[in-house]
């Protein structure tokens, strides 16, 4: 085995690993907002992944797009978390902002 | 079978967990499962690419990573008012 291929297993396990710790937290936890932080936790375990692949394969046309793939997980990850727990809150409390806007002039 | 594909098999029976909490659990607990499970079949897509060499895979995976977004953040406006 080249260096190469020991770099790619190492990241290959720990990015399983790091997929397998958010569906076990999402199993574990019981309150939604709890639940939705394990979404970013799995976009880093396909990052970790991704760039397996990469030091496996280099910059080839799989390469590439795994890296693309992962960067977008990772970066789309927070933004979907944060727009659902905001819908979340706006079902659950109407419209709060605007509360918090009146409590703070009165 | 190569170790691409044995970690390929083992994060999809990993979807059957999410795969319980968005059958059971109530509405807004199974869009979080939802989006957990779009981030592990994404990272299937392209371990099953890696695995086999085929390239369709990959193209898949980078089609189906925006498009999860897309749905998560629909059924996120959704459930805010109407579901």
């Amino acid at each position: 085995m080249s260096w190469r291929e020991i770099v790619a297993l190492v990241l290959l396990i720990a990015g399983g690993i790091l997929e397998l710790f958010a569906v076990l937290g999402l199993c574990v936890m019981r309150d939604v907002y709890d639940r939705l932080h394990y979404v970013g936790v799995a976009g880093f375990g396909a990052l970790l992944i991704a760039v397996a692949i990469v030091f496996r394969e280099s910059f080839s046309l799989i390469g590439d797009k795994a890296l693309l793939v992962g960067t977008v997980l990772v970066v789309t990850g927070p933004v979907m978390v944060q727009t659902t727990a905001r819908s979340f809150l706006e079902r659950e409390h109407g419209e709060w902002e605007a509360q918090i806007d009146r409590s703070q002039r009165s | 079978m190569n170790e691409w594909e044995i970690a390929a098999s083992v994060l999809g029976f990993a979807l059957i967990p999410c795969g319980v909490v968005a059958l059971l659990a109530p509405p807004r607990h199974g869009l979080a499962s939802l989006q957990v499970a779009s981030v592990l079949l994404s990272t299937i897509l392209m371990l099953l690419s890696e695995g086999f060499h085929r390239q369709p895979f990959i193209d898949l995976a980078v089609v189906f990573a925006p498009m999860s977004l897309v749905g998560g953040l629909t059924f996120a406006r959704l459930m805010e008012r109407h579901l």
